[in-house]
Protein backbone atom coordinates (compact mmCIF):
# COMPACT_ATOMS: atom_id res chain seq x y z
CA UNK A 1 0.00 0.00 0.00
CA UNK A 2 1.13 3.36 -0.99
CA UNK A 3 0.10 5.51 2.43
CA UNK A 4 1.30 8.67 -0.05
CA UNK A 5 -0.68 8.36 -2.77
CA UNK A 6 -3.43 7.64 -0.47
CA UNK A 7 -2.90 10.69 1.25
CA UNK A 8 -2.24 12.87 -1.22
CA UNK A 9 -5.75 11.92 -2.83
CA UNK A 10 -8.22 12.18 0.42
CA UNK A 11 -6.13 15.34 0.77
CA UNK A 12 -7.41 16.43 -2.82
CA UNK A 13 -10.59 15.39 -1.85
CA UNK A 14 -10.78 17.03 1.41
CA UNK A 15 -9.71 20.81 -0.50
CA UNK A 16 -12.58 19.73 -2.85
CA UNK A 17 -15.14 19.25 0.02
CA UNK A 18 -14.35 22.70 1.83
CA UNK A 19 -13.78 24.66 -1.28
CA UNK A 20 -18.33 25.40 -0.96
CA UNK A 21 -18.56 24.51 2.58
CA UNK A 22 -22.05 26.28 2.08
CA UNK A 23 -23.42 24.11 -0.66
CA UNK A 24 -22.32 21.21 1.14
CA UNK A 25 -24.08 21.40 3.96
CA UNK A 26 -27.32 22.30 2.01
CA UNK A 27 -26.45 19.06 0.14
CA UNK A 28 -25.90 17.16 3.09
CA UNK A 29 -28.82 18.30 4.81
CA UNK A 30 -31.35 17.70 1.23
CA UNK A 31 -29.83 14.12 1.64
CA UNK A 32 -30.48 13.94 5.34
CA UNK A 33 -34.12 14.44 5.18
CA UNK A 34 -34.54 12.27 2.32
CA UNK A 35 -33.59 9.49 3.80
CA UNK A 36 -35.16 11.01 7.49
CA UNK A 37 -38.12 10.01 5.48
CA UNK A 38 -37.41 6.92 3.47
CA UNK A 39 -36.45 5.57 7.33
CA UNK A 40 -39.98 6.72 8.69
CA UNK A 41 -41.32 5.44 5.40
CA UNK A 42 -39.71 1.95 5.52
CA UNK A 43 -40.80 1.80 9.63
CA UNK A 44 -44.42 2.59 8.76
CA UNK A 45 -44.60 -0.04 5.93
CA UNK A 46 -42.95 -2.62 8.14
CA UNK A 47 -45.44 -2.06 10.62
CA UNK A 48 -48.49 -2.26 8.47
CA UNK A 49 -47.03 -5.70 7.11
CA UNK A 50 -46.29 -7.25 10.44
CA UNK A 51 -49.61 -6.08 11.67
CA UNK A 52 -51.45 -6.86 8.52
CA UNK A 53 -49.70 -10.16 8.19
CA UNK A 54 -50.65 -10.93 11.94
CA UNK A 55 -54.28 -10.06 11.97
CA UNK A 56 -54.26 -12.13 8.85
CA UNK A 57 -52.77 -15.17 10.02
CA UNK A 58 -55.46 -14.59 12.76
CA UNK A 59 -58.39 -14.58 10.39
CA UNK A 60 -60.90 -17.05 11.05
CA UNK A 61 -64.40 -18.06 9.03
CA UNK A 62 -66.77 -18.38 10.87
CA UNK A 63 -69.17 -21.46 9.52
CA UNK A 64 -73.31 -21.08 11.20
CA UNK A 65 -74.95 -24.17 10.24
CA UNK A 66 -78.29 -24.20 9.56
CA UNK A 67 -81.30 -24.36 12.61
CA UNK A 68 -82.35 -28.13 11.59
CA UNK A 69 -78.20 -29.64 11.58
CA UNK A 70 -77.75 -31.10 14.97
CA UNK A 71 -74.68 -31.81 16.94
CA UNK A 72 -74.37 -35.14 15.30
CA UNK A 73 -75.31 -34.11 11.76
CA UNK A 74 -72.67 -31.60 12.36
CA UNK A 75 -70.04 -33.32 13.44
CA UNK A 76 -70.42 -34.92 10.02
CA UNK A 77 -68.75 -31.75 8.28
CA UNK A 78 -65.64 -32.46 9.99
CA UNK A 79 -64.77 -34.65 7.51
CA UNK A 80 -65.77 -32.48 4.79
CA UNK A 81 -62.88 -30.17 6.46
CA UNK A 82 -60.27 -32.50 7.04
CA UNK A 83 -60.42 -33.58 3.63
CA UNK A 84 -59.99 -29.57 2.42
CA UNK A 85 -56.44 -29.37 2.06
CA UNK A 86 -56.45 -25.69 2.51
CA UNK A 87 -58.25 -25.52 5.91
CA UNK A 88 -55.46 -25.54 9.04
CA UNK A 89 -58.15 -26.70 11.28
CA UNK A 90 -61.91 -26.51 12.22
CA UNK A 91 -63.23 -26.04 15.72
CA UNK A 92 -66.96 -27.13 16.25
CA UNK A 93 -68.33 -24.27 18.94
CA UNK A 94 -72.16 -25.73 19.60
CA UNK A 95 -74.40 -23.40 20.21
CA UNK A 96 -74.59 -23.53 24.27
CA UNK A 97 -70.37 -22.63 23.87
CA UNK A 98 -70.94 -19.90 21.83
CA UNK A 99 -73.18 -17.81 24.19
CA UNK A 100 -70.45 -18.57 26.57
CA UNK A 101 -67.93 -17.26 24.56
CA UNK A 102 -69.60 -14.30 23.26
CA UNK A 103 -70.17 -13.62 27.05
CA UNK A 104 -66.15 -14.00 27.71
CA UNK A 105 -65.60 -11.45 24.45
CA UNK A 106 -67.93 -8.95 25.21
CA UNK A 107 -67.66 -9.25 29.31
CA UNK A 108 -70.19 -7.22 31.24
CA UNK A 109 -71.64 -5.54 28.26
CA UNK A 110 -73.57 -8.66 27.12
CA UNK A 111 -76.45 -9.41 29.51
CA UNK A 112 -77.86 -12.75 28.90
CA UNK A 113 -80.26 -12.00 31.53
CA UNK A 114 -82.93 -10.63 28.34
CA UNK A 115 -82.46 -13.61 26.29
CA UNK A 116 -85.41 -16.19 26.53
CA UNK A 117 -83.57 -18.36 24.50
CA UNK A 118 -80.50 -19.34 23.14
CA UNK A 119 -80.58 -17.30 19.12
CA UNK A 120 -76.86 -18.64 18.03
CA UNK A 121 -76.81 -21.96 16.01
CA UNK A 122 -74.05 -24.55 15.95
CA UNK A 123 -71.50 -23.10 14.50
CA UNK A 124 -68.05 -24.05 13.31
CA UNK A 125 -64.54 -21.78 13.22
CA UNK A 126 -62.35 -22.35 10.43
CA UNK A 127 -59.14 -21.34 9.93
CA UNK A 128 -57.02 -21.39 6.53
CA UNK A 129 -53.53 -21.90 6.46
CA UNK A 130 -52.63 -19.41 3.46
CA UNK A 131 -54.97 -15.67 4.56
CA UNK A 132 -55.33 -14.79 0.77
CA UNK A 133 -57.79 -17.82 0.50
CA UNK A 134 -60.02 -16.93 2.70
CA UNK A 135 -62.46 -15.74 0.58
CA UNK A 136 -62.54 -19.01 -1.77
CA UNK A 137 -62.86 -21.31 1.21
CA UNK A 138 -65.21 -19.63 2.39
CA UNK A 139 -67.36 -19.63 -0.83
CA UNK A 140 -67.03 -23.41 -0.94
CA UNK A 141 -68.33 -23.87 2.40
CA UNK A 142 -71.12 -22.02 1.88
CA UNK A 143 -72.05 -24.35 -0.78
CA UNK A 144 -72.82 -27.22 1.84
CA UNK A 145 -76.56 -27.93 2.06
CA UNK A 146 -75.87 -28.47 6.00
CA UNK A 147 -74.28 -24.79 6.19
CA UNK A 148 -76.18 -21.37 6.70
CA UNK A 149 -74.68 -18.43 6.31
CA UNK A 150 -70.37 -17.95 6.73
CA UNK A 151 -68.81 -14.58 7.95
CA UNK A 152 -65.40 -13.28 8.50
CA UNK A 153 -63.22 -10.03 8.41
CA UNK A 154 -63.22 -9.86 4.82
CA UNK A 155 -63.67 -6.33 4.13
CA UNK A 156 -61.78 -5.27 7.15
CA UNK A 157 -59.03 -6.70 6.41
CA UNK A 158 -59.01 -6.16 2.80
CA UNK A 159 -59.15 -2.23 3.17
CA UNK A 160 -56.16 -2.75 5.02
CA UNK A 161 -54.31 -4.00 2.57
CA UNK A 162 -55.38 -2.01 0.33
CA UNK A 163 -54.28 0.99 2.04
CA UNK A 164 -51.46 -0.42 2.75
CA UNK A 165 -50.23 -0.97 -0.73
CA UNK A 166 -51.92 2.41 -1.96
CA UNK A 167 -49.42 3.94 0.61
CA UNK A 168 -46.19 2.06 -0.34
CA UNK A 169 -46.65 3.35 -3.65
CA UNK A 170 -46.91 6.99 -2.91
CA UNK A 171 -44.21 6.88 -0.18
CA UNK A 172 -42.37 4.98 -2.98
CA UNK A 173 -43.27 7.84 -5.40
CA UNK A 174 -42.79 10.71 -2.61
CA UNK A 175 -38.94 8.76 -2.04
CA UNK A 176 -37.95 8.75 -5.93
CA UNK A 177 -38.96 12.41 -5.94
CA UNK A 178 -36.36 12.95 -2.52
CA UNK A 179 -33.76 11.18 -4.19
CA UNK A 180 -34.15 12.98 -7.56
CA UNK A 181 -34.12 16.20 -5.84
CA UNK A 182 -30.89 15.76 -3.08
CA UNK A 183 -29.40 14.28 -6.22
CA UNK A 184 -29.76 17.52 -8.06
CA UNK A 185 -28.64 19.80 -4.98
CA UNK A 186 -25.45 16.97 -4.99
CA UNK A 187 -24.75 17.36 -8.51
CA UNK A 188 -25.03 21.12 -8.42
CA UNK A 189 -22.55 21.58 -5.61
CA UNK A 190 -20.19 19.18 -7.38
CA UNK A 191 -20.36 20.98 -10.08
CA UNK A 192 -19.84 24.52 -8.08
CA UNK A 193 -16.36 22.21 -7.00
CA UNK A 194 -14.82 21.49 -10.47
CA UNK A 195 -16.27 25.31 -11.34
CA UNK A 196 -13.64 26.32 -8.39
CA UNK A 197 -11.06 23.28 -9.44
CA UNK A 198 -11.01 24.07 -12.98
CA UNK A 199 -7.66 25.17 -13.05
CA UNK A 200 -6.00 21.98 -11.25
CA UNK A 201 -8.54 20.04 -13.73
CA UNK A 202 -6.63 22.07 -16.57
CA UNK A 203 -3.26 20.86 -15.21
CA UNK A 204 -4.55 17.59 -14.69
CA UNK A 205 -5.42 17.15 -17.84
CA UNK A 206 -2.45 18.78 -19.59
CA UNK A 207 0.08 16.68 -17.77
CA UNK A 208 -1.76 13.33 -18.73
CA UNK A 209 -4.15 12.32 -15.89
CA UNK A 210 -6.93 10.03 -17.03
CA UNK A 211 -10.53 11.38 -16.65
CA UNK A 212 -11.21 8.76 -14.34
CA UNK A 213 -8.54 9.67 -12.40
CA UNK A 214 -9.51 13.24 -12.55
CA UNK A 215 -13.39 11.96 -11.60
CA UNK A 216 -12.14 10.34 -9.09
CA UNK A 217 -11.95 12.76 -6.16
CA UNK A 218 -15.18 14.61 -7.51
CA UNK A 219 -17.07 11.31 -7.12
CA UNK A 220 -15.42 10.65 -3.74
CA UNK A 221 -16.72 14.05 -2.44
CA UNK A 222 -20.57 13.57 -3.87
CA UNK A 223 -20.36 9.87 -2.12
CA UNK A 224 -19.01 11.71 1.03
CA UNK A 225 -21.33 14.37 1.04
CA UNK A 226 -24.60 11.52 0.79
CA UNK A 227 -22.61 9.53 3.46
CA UNK A 228 -22.59 12.15 5.77
CA UNK A 229 -26.96 12.83 4.99
CA UNK A 230 -27.47 9.64 5.42
CA UNK A 231 -25.19 9.03 8.85
CA UNK A 232 -27.10 12.44 9.85
CA UNK A 233 -30.81 10.77 9.62
CA UNK A 234 -29.59 7.94 11.03
CA UNK A 235 -28.77 10.12 14.01
CA UNK A 236 -32.32 11.84 13.88
CA UNK A 237 -34.18 8.07 12.95
CA UNK A 238 -32.08 6.70 16.15
CA UNK A 239 -33.22 9.75 18.04
CA UNK A 240 -36.69 9.08 17.19
CA UNK A 241 -37.09 5.44 17.77
CA UNK A 242 -35.16 5.85 21.23
CA UNK A 243 -37.88 8.76 21.84
CA UNK A 244 -40.95 8.00 20.13
CA UNK A 245 -41.60 4.13 19.13
CA UNK A 246 -41.83 3.27 23.57
CA UNK A 247 -44.61 5.95 23.45
CA UNK A 248 -46.23 4.52 20.27
CA UNK A 249 -45.76 1.16 21.52
CA UNK A 250 -47.90 1.96 24.96
CA UNK A 251 -50.34 4.16 22.86
CA UNK A 252 -50.85 1.40 20.13
CA UNK A 253 -50.49 -1.90 22.08
CA UNK A 254 -51.61 -4.00 19.65
CA UNK A 255 -49.18 -3.12 16.80
CA UNK A 256 -45.60 -4.76 17.63
CA UNK A 257 -42.94 -2.32 16.45
CA UNK A 258 -40.35 -4.09 15.21
CA UNK A 259 -37.23 -2.58 13.24
CA UNK A 260 -33.84 -4.76 12.45
CA UNK A 261 -31.79 -1.98 12.88
CA UNK A 262 -28.39 -2.95 11.37
CA UNK A 263 -29.41 -3.49 8.01
CA UNK A 264 -31.77 -0.57 8.00
CA UNK A 265 -28.48 1.61 8.83
CA UNK A 266 -26.37 -0.19 6.02
CA UNK A 267 -29.13 0.58 3.61
CA UNK A 268 -29.72 4.01 4.50
CA UNK A 269 -25.97 4.37 4.52
CA UNK A 270 -25.56 3.17 0.93
CA UNK A 271 -29.03 5.00 -0.60
CA UNK A 272 -26.81 8.51 0.61
CA UNK A 273 -23.43 7.07 -1.26
CA UNK A 274 -25.30 5.35 -4.14
CA UNK A 275 -27.44 9.32 -4.75
CA UNK A 276 -24.22 11.20 -4.32
CA UNK A 277 -22.23 8.64 -6.74
CA UNK A 278 -24.25 8.89 -9.67
CA UNK A 279 -24.94 12.38 -8.78
CA UNK A 280 -21.54 13.51 -9.07
CA UNK A 281 -20.67 11.04 -11.51
CA UNK A 282 -22.91 12.82 -14.21
CA UNK A 283 -22.20 15.63 -12.92
CA UNK A 284 -18.16 15.25 -13.87
CA UNK A 285 -18.82 13.68 -16.29
CA UNK A 286 -20.73 16.58 -18.18
CA UNK A 287 -17.50 19.00 -17.71
CA UNK A 288 -14.82 16.46 -18.99
CA UNK A 289 -16.53 15.86 -22.09
CA UNK A 290 -16.78 19.90 -22.78
CA UNK B 1 10.17 13.36 -33.56
CA UNK B 2 7.37 16.12 -34.42
CA UNK B 3 5.42 16.10 -38.25
CA UNK B 4 2.46 18.27 -39.52
CA UNK B 5 1.53 16.86 -43.15
CA UNK B 6 -0.95 19.83 -44.77
CA UNK B 7 -2.36 20.19 -41.58
CA UNK B 8 -5.04 23.05 -41.90
CA UNK B 9 -6.74 24.08 -38.64
CA UNK B 10 -10.26 26.08 -38.83
CA UNK B 11 -12.21 26.93 -35.43
CA UNK B 12 -16.09 25.93 -34.95
CA UNK B 13 -16.58 29.42 -35.29
CA UNK B 14 -15.12 29.89 -38.69
CA UNK B 15 -11.93 31.48 -37.74
CA UNK B 16 -9.15 29.63 -39.76
CA UNK B 17 -5.79 29.47 -37.87
CA UNK B 18 -3.77 27.72 -39.98
CA UNK B 19 -3.73 26.85 -43.63
CA UNK B 20 -2.22 23.77 -45.48
CA UNK B 21 0.89 23.87 -42.73
CA UNK B 22 4.11 21.22 -43.07
CA UNK B 23 6.34 20.82 -40.44
CA UNK B 24 9.06 18.76 -39.62
CA UNK B 25 10.83 18.97 -36.49
CA UNK B 26 13.94 16.33 -35.63
CA UNK B 27 14.49 14.78 -32.52
CA UNK B 28 16.77 16.96 -30.35
CA UNK B 29 16.40 19.85 -32.14
CA UNK B 30 15.28 23.52 -30.98
CA UNK B 31 12.87 25.49 -32.87
CA UNK B 32 11.26 28.89 -32.58
CA UNK B 33 8.07 29.69 -34.05
CA UNK B 34 7.39 33.59 -34.24
CA UNK B 35 5.52 35.68 -35.87
CA UNK B 36 2.69 38.37 -34.67
CA UNK B 37 0.08 38.08 -32.00
CA UNK B 38 -2.77 35.69 -34.05
CA UNK B 39 -0.72 34.13 -36.75
CA UNK B 40 -1.37 30.38 -35.33
CA UNK B 41 1.06 29.90 -33.15
CA UNK B 42 -0.19 28.81 -30.04
CA UNK B 43 -2.86 26.82 -32.67
CA UNK B 44 -0.07 24.85 -33.90
CA UNK B 45 0.92 23.97 -30.38
CA UNK B 46 -2.08 23.32 -29.65
CA UNK B 47 -2.37 20.49 -32.57
CA UNK B 48 0.80 18.94 -30.69
CA UNK B 49 -0.45 17.82 -27.66
CA UNK B 50 -4.15 17.26 -28.93
CA UNK B 51 -5.83 20.31 -27.40
CA UNK B 52 -7.14 20.74 -30.76
CA UNK B 53 -7.70 18.15 -33.62
CA UNK B 54 -6.92 19.46 -36.97
CA UNK B 55 -9.61 20.09 -39.45
CA UNK B 56 -7.41 18.41 -42.35
CA UNK B 57 -3.95 17.06 -42.63
CA UNK B 58 -1.89 14.67 -40.34
CA UNK B 59 -0.25 15.40 -37.31
CA UNK B 60 2.27 12.81 -35.90
CA UNK B 61 4.23 13.64 -32.55
CA UNK B 62 6.32 10.64 -31.20
CA UNK B 63 5.51 8.14 -33.59
CA UNK B 64 1.94 8.58 -32.35
CA UNK B 65 -0.55 9.58 -34.99
CA UNK B 66 -2.30 12.62 -33.02
CA UNK B 67 -5.10 13.51 -35.51
CA UNK B 68 -6.39 10.08 -35.29
CA UNK B 69 -5.87 9.29 -31.55
CA UNK B 70 -8.51 7.87 -29.49
CA UNK B 71 -9.86 9.85 -26.35
CA UNK B 72 -8.10 7.38 -24.04
CA UNK B 73 -5.04 7.14 -25.25
CA UNK B 74 -4.95 10.98 -24.87
CA UNK B 75 -3.15 11.01 -21.14
CA UNK B 76 -0.43 8.46 -22.60
CA UNK B 77 0.73 11.46 -25.77
CA UNK B 78 0.53 13.98 -22.86
CA UNK B 79 3.02 12.36 -20.24
CA UNK B 80 5.51 12.18 -23.43
CA UNK B 81 5.23 16.29 -23.93
CA UNK B 82 5.63 18.93 -21.13
CA UNK B 83 3.74 22.24 -21.45
CA UNK B 84 5.08 25.74 -20.20
CA UNK B 85 2.75 28.99 -20.52
CA UNK B 86 3.14 32.58 -20.62
CA UNK B 87 0.98 33.00 -17.30
CA UNK B 88 2.77 29.68 -15.94
CA UNK B 89 -0.71 27.66 -14.41
CA UNK B 90 0.95 27.62 -11.03
CA UNK B 91 -1.86 26.47 -8.49
CA UNK B 92 -2.16 29.15 -6.01
CA UNK B 93 -2.50 26.87 -2.75
CA UNK B 94 0.16 24.49 -3.42
CA UNK B 95 3.61 24.94 -2.87
CA UNK B 96 6.39 25.03 -5.65
CA UNK B 97 7.24 21.08 -4.41
CA UNK B 98 3.67 20.24 -4.30
CA UNK B 99 3.13 21.90 -8.07
CA UNK B 100 6.21 19.72 -9.64
CA UNK B 101 4.80 16.99 -7.41
CA UNK B 102 0.71 17.38 -8.30
CA UNK B 103 2.40 16.39 -12.51
CA UNK B 104 3.26 13.06 -11.16
CA UNK B 105 0.91 12.40 -8.38
CA UNK B 106 -2.09 12.47 -10.06
CA UNK B 107 -0.41 10.12 -12.95
CA UNK B 108 -0.52 7.62 -10.64
CA UNK B 109 3.72 7.78 -10.12
CA UNK B 110 4.60 5.25 -6.90
CA UNK B 111 5.23 7.98 -3.79
CA UNK B 112 8.94 6.64 -3.71
CA UNK B 113 9.50 7.74 -7.49
CA UNK B 114 7.83 11.11 -6.44
CA UNK B 115 9.93 11.83 -4.14
CA UNK B 116 13.32 10.96 -6.20
CA UNK B 117 12.21 12.88 -9.53
CA UNK B 118 10.65 16.46 -7.59
CA UNK B 119 14.02 17.09 -6.12
CA UNK B 120 15.61 16.35 -9.25
CA UNK B 121 13.19 18.30 -11.35
CA UNK B 122 14.00 21.61 -9.45
CA UNK B 123 17.45 21.30 -9.03
CA UNK B 124 17.75 21.15 -13.13
CA UNK B 125 15.95 24.78 -12.93
CA UNK B 126 17.78 25.95 -9.83
CA UNK B 127 14.29 26.32 -7.69
CA UNK B 128 16.12 23.41 -4.63
CA UNK B 129 15.66 26.64 -2.30
CA UNK B 130 12.50 27.33 -2.80
CA UNK B 131 10.70 24.35 -2.59
CA UNK B 132 8.40 24.69 0.44
CA UNK B 133 7.12 28.04 -0.75
CA UNK B 134 4.17 29.11 -2.62
CA UNK B 135 4.07 30.98 -5.92
CA UNK B 136 2.45 34.06 -5.15
CA UNK B 137 6.50 34.36 -2.95
CA UNK B 138 8.20 33.81 -6.29
CA UNK B 139 9.31 36.43 -9.18
CA UNK B 140 7.91 36.06 -12.66
CA UNK B 141 11.20 34.02 -14.13
CA UNK B 142 11.45 31.82 -10.49
CA UNK B 143 7.50 30.98 -11.30
CA UNK B 144 8.27 30.35 -14.82
CA UNK B 145 11.51 27.83 -13.72
CA UNK B 146 8.59 26.08 -11.04
CA UNK B 147 6.63 25.56 -14.51
CA UNK B 148 9.53 24.19 -16.18
CA UNK B 149 10.08 21.72 -13.45
CA UNK B 150 6.58 21.05 -13.81
CA UNK B 151 6.82 20.27 -17.27
CA UNK B 152 9.72 18.25 -17.08
CA UNK B 153 9.43 16.21 -13.78
CA UNK B 154 7.72 13.49 -15.89
CA UNK B 155 11.05 13.27 -18.22
CA UNK B 156 9.20 13.86 -21.48
CA UNK B 157 10.96 14.12 -24.42
CA UNK B 158 9.25 17.19 -26.02
CA UNK B 159 9.28 20.61 -23.99
CA UNK B 160 6.64 23.02 -26.02
CA UNK B 161 6.83 26.66 -24.67
CA UNK B 162 4.20 29.27 -25.23
CA UNK B 163 5.55 33.12 -25.13
CA UNK B 164 7.13 31.69 -21.85
CA UNK B 165 9.25 35.07 -21.67
CA UNK B 166 5.94 36.63 -22.34
CA UNK B 167 5.05 37.97 -18.86
CA UNK B 168 8.85 38.24 -17.90
CA UNK B 169 11.77 41.57 -17.71
CA UNK B 170 15.10 41.06 -19.93
CA UNK B 171 16.97 39.65 -17.26
CA UNK B 172 14.63 37.07 -16.16
CA UNK B 173 13.92 36.14 -19.86
CA UNK B 174 17.48 35.59 -20.52
CA UNK B 175 17.86 33.40 -17.55
CA UNK B 176 14.65 31.50 -18.66
CA UNK B 177 16.10 30.87 -22.54
CA UNK B 178 19.63 29.90 -20.80
CA UNK B 179 17.42 27.25 -19.06
CA UNK B 180 15.61 26.08 -21.90
CA UNK B 181 18.73 26.11 -23.58
CA UNK B 182 20.55 23.72 -21.06
CA UNK B 183 17.41 21.25 -21.18
CA UNK B 184 17.82 21.47 -25.20
CA UNK B 185 21.31 20.22 -24.77
CA UNK B 186 20.25 17.27 -22.27
CA UNK B 187 18.30 15.72 -25.10
CA UNK B 188 14.44 17.12 -24.51
CA UNK B 189 13.24 18.62 -27.87
CA UNK B 190 11.98 22.13 -27.48
CA UNK B 191 9.63 24.02 -29.67
CA UNK B 192 9.30 27.83 -27.97
CA UNK B 193 6.10 30.36 -29.98
CA UNK B 194 7.21 33.52 -29.29
CA UNK B 195 6.85 37.38 -30.59
CA UNK B 196 10.31 38.21 -28.55
CA UNK B 197 12.79 39.19 -31.43
CA UNK B 198 15.75 40.01 -29.11
CA UNK B 199 15.63 36.48 -27.45
CA UNK B 200 15.43 34.73 -31.32
CA UNK B 201 17.92 37.08 -32.73
CA UNK B 202 20.46 36.68 -29.90
CA UNK B 203 20.11 32.45 -29.83
CA UNK B 204 20.48 31.75 -33.77
CA UNK B 205 18.17 28.44 -33.73
CA UNK B 206 15.52 27.27 -36.66
CA UNK B 207 13.16 29.63 -36.88
CA UNK B 208 9.90 28.89 -37.98
CA UNK B 209 8.01 31.82 -39.29
CA UNK B 210 4.03 32.01 -39.33
CA UNK B 211 1.62 34.79 -40.82
CA UNK B 212 -2.39 34.03 -41.13
CA UNK B 213 -1.69 30.39 -40.47
CA UNK B 214 0.92 30.10 -43.24
CA UNK B 215 4.62 28.91 -43.01
CA UNK B 216 5.99 31.94 -44.52
CA UNK B 217 9.86 31.04 -44.35
CA UNK B 218 11.90 28.67 -42.11
CA UNK B 219 15.71 29.06 -42.18
CA UNK B 220 18.16 27.05 -40.02
CA UNK B 221 20.01 29.71 -37.33
CA UNK B 222 17.66 32.03 -38.94
CA UNK B 223 16.66 35.70 -37.27
CA UNK B 224 13.07 37.16 -35.84
CA UNK B 225 13.18 38.99 -39.19
CA UNK B 226 14.60 36.92 -42.26
CA UNK B 227 17.81 39.64 -42.99
CA UNK B 228 16.94 41.90 -40.64
CA UNK B 229 19.00 40.39 -38.25
CA UNK B 230 22.23 41.26 -40.33
CA UNK B 231 21.69 44.49 -41.28
CA UNK B 232 20.53 44.98 -37.23
CA UNK B 233 24.21 43.49 -36.70
CA UNK B 234 26.24 46.24 -38.83
CA UNK B 235 27.94 48.82 -37.10
CA UNK B 236 26.80 52.42 -37.44
N1 LIG C 1 -10.56 28.64 -29.33
C1 LIG C 1 -10.60 29.46 -30.41
N2 LIG C 1 -11.77 29.65 -31.05
C2 LIG C 1 -11.83 30.45 -32.11
N3 LIG C 1 -10.79 31.11 -32.62
C3 LIG C 1 -9.60 30.97 -32.02
C4 LIG C 1 -9.45 30.15 -30.87
N4 LIG C 1 -8.15 30.19 -30.49
C5 LIG C 1 -7.54 31.01 -31.35
N5 LIG C 1 -8.40 31.48 -32.28
C6 LIG C 1 -8.07 32.37 -33.41
O1 LIG C 1 -7.14 31.70 -34.21
C7 LIG C 1 -6.16 32.59 -34.69
C8 LIG C 1 -4.79 32.13 -34.23
O2 LIG C 1 -4.71 32.25 -32.83
P1 LIG C 1 -3.45 31.78 -31.98
O3 LIG C 1 -3.08 30.41 -32.42
O4 LIG C 1 -3.77 31.97 -30.55
O5 LIG C 1 -2.37 32.81 -32.43
P2 LIG C 1 -0.99 33.23 -31.75
O6 LIG C 1 -0.69 32.25 -30.68
O7 LIG C 1 -0.01 33.26 -32.86
O8 LIG C 1 -1.21 34.60 -31.20
C9 LIG C 1 -6.54 33.95 -34.14
O9 LIG C 1 -7.28 34.63 -35.16
C10 LIG C 1 -7.41 33.65 -32.97
O10 LIG C 1 -8.36 34.67 -32.78
MG1 LIG D 1 -0.49 32.60 -28.64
Amino acid sequence: MDWGRLRFFLGEVFTNFTRNAGMQFTAIGTVAVTIVLLGAFLFVRDTIATFGNGVLSQIEIAVYLKDDVDDAKARGLAATFAADPRIASATYVPRRDGLKRMKDVLGSDFDTSLLTANPLPNAYHVRVKDPDLVPAVARSIDRDPRVAKTDYAADTVQKLLKAATILGRAGVALIALLSISAAIVIANTIRLTVFARRREIAIMQLVGATNMYIRLPFIAEGMLAGLLGAALAIGVLTLAAYEVVPKLASTLAFVTFHVNTLTLCFELLAVGAAVGLIASWFSVGRHLRA
Amino acid sequence: MISLRGVSLVYPNGTRALYDVDLEIEKGSFVFLVGHSGTGKSSLLKLLYREELPSSGQVVVDDIRVDTLRRGRVPKLRRNIGVVFQDFKLLSHKTVWENVAFALQVTGTRTKDVMRMVPRSLDLVGLSHKARVFPSELSGGEQQRAAIARALVGNPKILLCDEPTGNLDPSNTTEIMELLQRINIKGTTVVVATHNQAVVDRMRRRVVRLEHGRILHDDERGYYFRGLGQTALLPG
